[in-house]
This record gives structure tokens, C-alpha cells and sequence, in this order.
């Protein structure tokens, strides 16, 4: 009987918990970055404190930001703000994503091209920028006998990565570049961010922004800067496959090797290896002028605000968003502790980001050269990538050729391009 | 087992005594074998990150990278890795007391009224049991939605639904076999069904009831799916779900504190097998024979 | 005695039905609903009668899916239950130590799914790359021979401990007049324990065949799908179909996988009751 009284006092606990949860306006954001997880928690926490309303962060697994989306945004909590990744994937959202045009967010993009627009209404606005490259170990560097000064083009770069590979037990190391890791812990360092070179290049050469059928113009270069990371590596190419992101990661903080491609996300990896010891070289590829090409930089994430949430919410969300871009703590958190370039005019001076791999674009950006543009956006689906990826995996493993990798990114990008226009 | 011996006892002989030993051998070199990746993750959980390489994976910690319990501290701080098995421990609990006596009240009446509504009911339990959940996956996570039952304090409710299937069907297995002789006497003694049910009918059916709360705990303890798509993630996360979380951000894996959190969470597991050893895989037999 | 019980019915049966019809009916009817449905959001569906169905095998992910759950299930099936009842066979001759070894061979069952994975995926993986060998994320093959791997270590310990009792089970006097008769103990295996165990083999067949062809968890954890969705399997497929790939006819599709998938699973669970019925007539 005792039983049957606590059961019973339990269910009725239970039903007045769950009814317990109140109507007010409150924001719920869903974030892609774990890295920036405590920060924004702290950010949220703040904001609550100042204003009594509720705002809840929830960081995505990796790789799961899209499936965690899906199912939360058809509960009837549902995330009043999330992201998307570029015009690929605001197809998708499209209908979730509330129209911006109009509030102060919009106005204080630096730059209009970091609206995202579907026709003429502002869908998501870009909240950070980023700069990927090649990061070097300038102190091994220079313990080899060069220095970045060294390096201007893809011939330098080679003649320099051929002779630390040489003489690589002299110096101590594994190999000049880190392994690649081309499982799905670090794959799209190659199938995405190196596969933009040949597709910025191509573009620029024909003066395109997207198209329908890549001609692979500057393929041999992607095979040049491909070979190269191979063939100068810490491990056998064939061995390449059995590495991961996290080896690549330790052979490059262990100094077991000088070159390690990858972006200003990745800060928090190798800073032990200190600020002074630490830079980014440009990606080159062997391309007629290219002593003269910048860092990538660009932008994969997007807010956006859910239009189907409560319009209090959706006022809310808004709210937080500004007070985050204009509030000293919202700027402080965003530009310090989070290290991110925000491309709000907001964000001047003090709040300018304290990353020094972001130092080093700007730096880079000054002396006069030409940023790459982000064009994996307009990547037709992610089953491209993939099958790139595969046929990278296969072409350094041996056993597959290069044709492989030509064919999954020309045809496979006509293929990709067609199912989904 | 001892019996066995009896019937070969004439026949024992020095070939038998070294198949019996080489047996031994095999069996011992096995189990090491069967408890080596959990040694693996152990000796992994108390190196420093850079030492958890794929190369790296199966060395010792020495004394350059072993970093003590800072994977642990760092792995429960960080992901608030205690909550998780708070929840994890609540939603296990209610939910287990919640089937098994939900399940063995509904099993008793489903025996003893013979009705329709019985029969289907008694038809619908055993046709659930054979339902994978991906059937139900997104209408149940919609209608728990609706219904509220999303916190880890009566998430049950949904476990009792869709776990009721194997318990009533196994306590009603059981049940066909009791005879009627007691409770009739007890009725005639002026008892009202619910003091027949918890005096007379329970204690019967307690060996039944320890092997399907073993079961169940079991399921509730280990799932992953149910819990990810019906919970309030704003606020709660179970054992598994907390695991899959360390994958950060770009694929990459902070290996040292998961590592750290599996042992966690396989330690508690391991001891509470040890103790209960005997009841545990009896309620496997049992349920297995009649599931 | 009935009527008295029957009263009581708010007590003893509706909590029972009111949570199963929450967790079970309601949503199990209401999926099949939708199978025939085009929808984003539950509010906006639109019938589009069998179109989901006819996509679902058109779907190639879905059609690769099936086929490697199919190997996948087969093999586990006949690995984990031929090991698990030599397993058996040899600690029901009374050696030493045969607790200890029981006790761990059964151990990794009570680990849950998502922790398996990824222990194994550590493990795996640290021997591929020792060996210079491609990952399992990698190569689709290696991802399915680490999942059987796997499953064998989860599963054979409980399987093994059923087959024991299966044995334990064999009455002494049969063994006595095999062993009066002359039968070498491999007779005795064949002509005696095996048909004598046949109602266990029954039950870990399938038992082994349901969990294989169910698995989700460990699919998930060890190799995720990976590479390109090659070594997905169906439950995975299902999940990935409704939460994974944006577009608004792919909720439907999904369930109608799910549809298509139940009716699998009631397939084998027919054929099991049907094999175990047979059994039952024959004893």
C-alpha cells in the first residue's frame, strides 16, 4: 500500500514539475562550436542575471549539429536561434529562418556580402570570421635554416618542405607536414578546405561566383600541393589513412613537425607551443602570380532566428543578439575569450580579437595580399566532398590514381549539382 | 557441474587431464583477452592527451605522461559528468519501480479477468515487444513533447510504455502457472483484490520480478536513442548522451576525459555485477527462455 | 473472485494501458499514418499515398543498408552462437576457475552500446594504425568485421550462459547409457547434447538475429556509417534519414523506412514462432 502512496505522490510531483515551466519570453540557442560552449554559457548566465530573461545554450556533438536541429526544432520548445552554414544550407532552414532585414544586427554588419540573403530578405547574418592557412613552427623553422621570409610561392615552399624532410632525423623531426587524418575527425581540412584552392582560382579565371559544372581547371595544383603534403609527411603515404585529426594534432604540438594545415579555430590546440613560436603561411599551389595570395578567409556560420518560435521570443532572441554585439561583456566575451573576428562594426579597438593567428591575416592583409575567398559554400552537397575525400584517400593509399580524384570532383560535382537543382 | 564428473569418472584418464588442462590454458588466455579493452581504456584514462594517439594507444603511461586524475576531475567538471549519472540513476530507478509494478498489477488482472480486453491487451504487449523503435521513434518524441513527459522524473511513464510489452508478458508467463487455490481462500478471508495482490500474489512472483527489473534496468540504464529524442537537452543529459558530447568541436575527441567518464561509468556497472552476480544471470535465463 | 478483480480494473490495468497507449499505440498507428504523408513539421502533411514506399527502394543508401545488415546478421549470428556454445561445452566439464571465467565472459553485456563503441573504436583503431592499416572510418570492411567483432564480445558471454543452462539441463541418466553404450564424448556432442539443447540454439538464434538486425547504438559509436554511409545499417539509416538529410519529403520517407523495416522484423519474429511452435509439438 506504502507503494501505491509514494507512487502515487510521484506521479503528482511529476505533473506539477512539468507544469511548472513558465510562458515568459526567453531565447534558446543552439550552438554549433563546442569549443565556444563555457563562453557562451557564461555569456547566457550574465544576460539573465542583468535582464531576467531565461537564456539557454546547448552546444551540439560534433557532426550532429544538423540531426540535434532536426529534433529539437519540432518540439514545442524549440530553439529560437541557430545556424546555418551558407547558402547550402539555408535551403534547407529557409522556412525557419525569420527576416532580419531591418534590425540593428543587420545594420552593423561591416560588410553587406555577410548577409545571407534568400532574394532580397536578410535570412542570417554572420557572426565570425575565419582564416585558414598552413601554421608553422617558425622556431623549428628557423632551427632548419629558414625563415617565413623564405616562402613566397609553391616552389619555395617545396624546396623548403623537400630539404627539412631530408635531413628530418638531424633535426629531430617526423617529417615536415603533420599526417593527414583523413577519417571524419579532420577530413574536411582537404575535401573542403584545400579543395577551395583549385575553385577559387577557377572562378577567379572566370570571373564566376558559383557554377554548375566545375572544369577543374587548376586540378594539377591540387595534385602539387596534395603530393606534397604526402610525400613530406610525418608517415608513408600509404599510411596516411591510419591517422587521425588527434595525431596530426600531437605530432605538431610534440614539434615532431613544422607545417600543420589548418585555421584560427585550431588556436587553442597548439598555443603551447607559444604565440612567438607561431604563424601562418599562405596555401600555395604553384599558381602564376601567387606570391601575391593571402590566407583563406571567410565564413561558414550564420545566426539564424527561428520565425516560427512565439514573436516574444523571437523579440527576445533579437534583443540578446544586440546586447551581445553592442554590450561591453557581449564584446569582451566575443572578441577575447572566444578569439573570434566578428565582422560588426561594433567590434573596434579594444574588442578587436586577441588571436594571434588572426594577428597574422591582418598583418598579411596590410602588406597588400589578396585574402582567398571561402567558396565551399557553393559545394554541391556533402556527398561531393566525400567522394573527393574518398578518392584523396585512395590516390595517397595507392591504390587509387589521380584520375580517381579528377573524376569525383568534375563529374561528381555535375552528378551532385544536378540532383539538387 | 560436479555431476558431470560422476558419469567420466571410470573413464578419466591422462588424456582427459590434458585436454582439461590445455582447456585452462585457452579459457585463461581468453579472458584476458575479454577484459583487455577495458584495461586499455583504463591505462589511457590516466595519460595526458598528447599520449593518447592512435600510435600511442596501447603503451603504458610512464612517467612523462601520466597525469594521475586530471582526465577524471577535468572529464566530471566539464561535463558535468555527475549530473548525467544523477539523471541517468533517477530516470533508471522510476522507471524499473514504475514497469515492474505497473506491469505485474496489469499481468495479474490480464490472467485472472478473462475479457476482450484482456486478450488484446495481453496480444498488443507481446506484438510490442517485436517492434524496433525506430518505428515509434519520431511520433513518440513528438507526442512525449506534447505531453510534457520530457524530464528525467517522468520520462518513466514513456518507459513504461514502451517497456511494458516484455514485463507483462513476462509476469503474465508466470502467472498462468500459479494456482488459484490461495487467493480464492483469501478472498473468502474478506481480503479486497489490492490486499490479495500485494500480500499473496507479489511475494509469488518475486523471483519473476527480480529477473524483469534486471532486464529492464538494464535497457533503461544503457539506452541511448530514446532518451536523446525525448528529452529536454537544455537541461538534462543521460550517461550515453554525455559520452557521444565528447566529440567536440571539428571531430576532434578530448580522448583523456572520455576515456575517464567510461570508466565512470563501466566501474560502477562492473561492481554492481559482481555482487549481484547470481541474480543477474539467472533474471538473463530467465527472461531470455521465455522472451 | 473475476468480477471482484474486474472492479478494481482503474487500479490494476489502467495505468498500465493509459502509459502504453502514450508510448506505444498512439504513436505506432500514428507512424504508419504518416508513412503515407509529406512533412516537415507534423502540423503541415500532405497524402501522398505510396510515393514514400516507392522512393524507399529507390533510396540506393537504403537498398546498401539492407544488404550489409543482412551480411552483418548472418555472420554474427553464426560466430557468436558457435563460439558461445563451445564456450559452454567446455565449462560444463567441471575445469577450475570456471566462475571466473563465466563471470567474464559474460561482463560486456551489461555495457551499454554507446560506450562499447567507443571502446572498441579506441581499440581498433590504435591496432589498425600499428599495423598501418587504413581506419575503420575508412574502409567500409574493416568497419563491418569491428562491428562483429564487437558484437561477439557483447553478446557471446549471454548467449554462452544459456547454453550452460541448456546443458545443465541434459538429464545424467541419457549421458550415463551414452557413455555405458561406448560413445566417444563426439557422439555423445552429436547424438545426445545437441538435439537435447535444440530449444536453446532456438532461442539464442534468434535472439542473436533480432539484436544484429536491430543494432543501432554500436553502429552509431564505432563507425558512425562511415565511409560515405557504407557501413550503415538499417536502424542507423532510419535515423539518419529522418534527422540527418534536410528536405521535405524525407520525414515521410523515413518513417516509411521504419514501416518497411518493422515488417522485417515481423518477418523474423514469425518465422521464430513458427520454428518454436514445431518444437513445442514435437516434444
Amino acid at each position: 500500500m506504502k507503494k501505491i502512496i509514494a507512487l502515487a505522490l510521484a506521479l503528482v510531483l511529476c505533473v506539477a514539475l512539468a507544469s511548472a515551466a513558465c510562458a515568459d519570453a526567453s531565447v534558446y540557442y543552439l550552438n554549433f562550436k563546442p569549443e565556444q560552449d563555457a563562453q557562451w554559457q557564461e555569456l547566457a548566465k550574465l544576460y539573465t542575471e542583468k535582464t531576467g530573461v531565461p537564456v539557454t545554450v546547448v552546444t551540439a556533438a560534433s557532426g550532429e549539429y544538423e540531426t540535434t536541429l532536426m529534433s529539437e526544432i519540432e518540439k514545442s520548445d524549440a530553439p529560437t536561434l541557430f545556424q546555418v552554414n551558407g547558402p547550402v544550407g539555408l535551403a534547407n532552414w529557409t522556412d525557419y529562418c525569420y527576416d532580419l532585414s531591418g534590425t540593428d544586427l543587420v545594420k552593423h554588419l561591416t560588410s553587406d556580402a555577410f548577409a545571407l540573403k534568400d532574394g532580397d530578405v536578410v535570412k542570417g547574418v554572420a557572426y565570425v570570421v575565419e582564416t585558414y592557412g598552413i601554421i608553422a613552427n617558425t622556431k623549428l623553422l628557423e632551427k632548419a635554416g629558414y625563415t617565413v621570409a623564405d616562402i613566397t610561392n609553391f616552389e619555395t615552399l617545396k624546396k623548403v618542405a623537400d630539404d627539412i624532410q631530408a635531413r628530418k632525423a638531424e633535426l629531430g623531426l617526423d617529417g615536415a607536414f603533420t599526417s593527414a587524418g583523413m577519417d571524419g575527425s579532420s577530413d574536411w581540412r582537404f575535401k573542403t578546405h584545400l579543395a577551395n584552392m583549385p575553385i577559387y582560382y577557377e572562378y577567379q579565371a572566370d570571373g564566376i561566383g558559383t557554377t554548375g559544372a566545375i572544369k577543374g581547371t587548376y586540378l594539377d595544383n591540387y595534385k602539387k600541393i596534395w603530393d606534397l603534403y604526402i610525400t613530406d609527411a610525418t608517415c608513408e603515404p600509404a599510411l596516411l589513412a591510419s591517422k587521425t585529426g588527434n595525431d596530426a594534432v600531437a605530432e605538431f604540438v610534440g614539434e615532431k613537425a613544422v607545417f600543420y594545415q589548418n585555421g584560427t579555430w585550431a588556436w587553442n590546440d597548439v598555443k603551447d607551443l607559444g604565440a612567438e613560436n607561431l604563424t601562418m603561411l599562405p596555401i600555395y599551389i604553384g599558381v602564376e602570380g601567387e606570391e601575391n595570395q593571402g590566407l583563406c578567409t571567410g565564413t561558414e556560420n550564420y545566426w539564424c532566428v527561428n520565425g516560427e518560435a512565439d514573436q516574444e521570443d523571437i523579440d527576445a532572441t533579437i534583443a540578446f543578439l544586440e546586447w551581445v554585439i553592442t554590450s561591453d561583456e557581449g564584446r569582451k566575451s566575443m572578441s577575447q575569450d572566444m578569439g573570434f573576428v566578428v565582422p560588426f562594426d561594433t567590434f573596434t579597438g579594444e574588442y578587436a580579437s586577441t588571436n594571434p593567428l588572426v594577428a597574422v591575416d591582418a598583418a598579411l592583409t596590410a602588406e597588400g595580399k589578396i585574402p582567398v575567398s571561402w567558396n565551399f559554400p557553393t559545394m554541391p552537397s556533402e556527398e561531393w566532398k566525400n567522394g573527393v575525400g574518398s578518392a584523396l584517400t585512395a590516390y595517397a593509399a595507392g591504390t587509387g590514381d589521380w584520375n580517381g580524384v579528377v573524376t569525383a570532383f568534375v563529374d561528381g560535382w555535375k552528378t551532385e549539382y544536378d540532383l539538387t537543382h | 557441474m560436479a555431476k558431470a564428473k560422476v558419469y567420466h569418472d571410470g573413464a578419466v584418464s591422462g588424456a582427459r587431464r590434458v585436454v582439461d588442462a590445455c582447456l585452462s590454458i585457452l579459457l585463461t588466455v581468453l579472458s584476458l583477452v575479454w577484459i583487455y579493452p577495458v584495461v586499455l581504456i583504463l591505462q589511457n584514462s590516466l595519460k595526458a592527451e598528447t599520449a593518447i594517439s592512435t600510435t600511442a594507444v596501447f603503451e603504458l603511461p610512464t612517467a612523462e605522461s601520466f597525469v594521475g586524475l586530471h582526465n577524471y576531475i577535468y572529464g566530471v567538471t566539464q561535463m558535468n559528468f555527475l549530473a548525467s549519472f544523477g539523471y541517468s540513476l533517477v530516470i533508471t530507478i522510476t522507471s524499473v519501480i514504475l514497469i515492474i509494478l505497473c506491469c505485474s498489477m496489469c499481468a495479474w488482472y490480464i490472467t485472472r479477468v478473462n475479457s476482450t480486453v484482456s486478450k488484446l491487451m495481453y496480444l498488443l504487449c507481446a506484438f510490442s515487444m517485436v517492434v524496433p523503435f525506430q518505428m515509434v521513434m519520431f511520433t513518440l518524441s513528438k507526442t512525449a513533447d506534447t505531453l510534457s513527459l520530457n524530464s528525467p522524473f517522468n520520462i518513466c511513464i514513456i518507459y513504461l510504455g514502451f517497456g511494458a510489452g516484455l514485463a507483462v508478458f513476462m509476469f503474465t508467463g508466470f502467472m498462468k502457472s500459479v494456482p488459484l487455490a490461495i487467493e480464492e481462500a483469501a478472498m473468502i478471508d474478506g481480503c479486497n483484490p489490492l490486499q490479495i495482490f500485494f500480500k499473496i500474489v507479489f511475494p509469488i512472483l518475486k523471483p519473476t520480478a527480480i529477473s524483469t527489473a534486471i532486464l529492464e534496468t538494464m535497457w533503461v540504464w544503457n539506452d541511448y536513442l530514446l532518451p536523446t529524442l525525448v528529452l529536454d537537452i537544455k537541461k538534462y543529459r543521460t550517461i550515453p548522451m554525455a559520452i557521444q558530447y565528447f566529440r567536440g568541436s571539428y571531430g576532434r575527441v578530448e580522448m583523456g576525459p572520455m576515456m575517464a567518464c567510461i570508466m565512470i561509468t563501466v566501474i560502477p556497472i562492473i561492481v554492481m555485477y559482481l555482487l549481484c552476480q547470481k541474480y543477474i544471470i539467472e533474471g538473463v535465463v530467465a527472461g531470455a527462455v521465455k522472451g | 473472485m473475476e468480477n471482484a478483480i474486474k472492479k478494481y480494473w482503474p487500479v490494476f490495468l489502467l495505468p498500465t494501458l493509459a502509459a502504453f497507449i502514450i508510448g506505444f499505440i498512439w504513436p505506432f498507428i500514428w507512424g504508419i499514418y504518416l508513412s503515407f504523408h509529406k512533412f516537415t513539421t507534423i502540423s503541415k502533411t500532405t497524402f501522398v499515398g505510396l510515393s514514400n514506399y516507392v522512393k524507399v527502394f529507390q533510396d540506393a543508401t537504403f537498398v546498401n543498408a539492407f544488404w550489409f545488415t543482412a551480411k552483418f546478421t548472418i555472420v554474427s549470428t553464426i560466430i557468436i552462437n558457435v563460439i558461445a556454445f563451445v564456450l559452454a561445452l567446455a565449462l560444463t566439464r567441471g575445469l577450475k576457475g570456471t566462475n571466473v571465467f563465466r563471470t567474464v565472459f559474460f561482463l560486456p553485456n551489461l555495457i551499454g552500446g554507446i560506450v562499447l563503441g567507443y571502446i572498441w573504436q579506441i581499440l581498433l583503431n590504435g591496432i589498425l594504425t600499428n599495423m598501418g592499416l587504413p581506419l575503420l572510418a575508412l574502409n567500409a570492411n574493416y568497419g563491418f568485421w569491428g562491428l562483429i567483432i564487437l558484437m561477439c564480445w557483447q553478446q557471446i558471454g549471454y548467449m554462452m550462459i544459456i547454453y550452460i543452462a541448456g546443458l545443465q539441463n541434459v538429464p545424467g541418466d541419457l549421458l550415463e547409457a551414452a557413455s555405458i553404450d561406448g560413445a566417444t564424448s563426439f557422439q555423445t556432442l552429436i547424438k545426445v547434447k545437441l538435439p537435447m539443447v535444440m530449444p536453446s540454439i532456438t532461442i539464442c538464434s534468434f535472439l542473436t538475429l533480432t539484436n544484429s538486425f536491430k543494432l543501432f547504438d554500436q553502429n552509431l559509436a564505432l563507425t558512425g556509417g562511415e565511409p560515405a554511409k557504407a557501413s550503415q545499417m538499417l536502424a542507423l539509416n532510419i535515423y539518419d534519414t529522418f534527422y540527418a538529410r534536410s528536405g521535405a519529403q524525407w520525414k515521410g520517407i523515413g518513417q516509411a523506412k521504419a514501416v518497411v523495416f518493422f515488417l522485417l522484423v515481423i518477418t523474423i519474429a514469425l518465422v521464430q514462432l513458427y520454428f518454436t511452435r514445431r518444437k513445442e509439438v514435437q516434444q
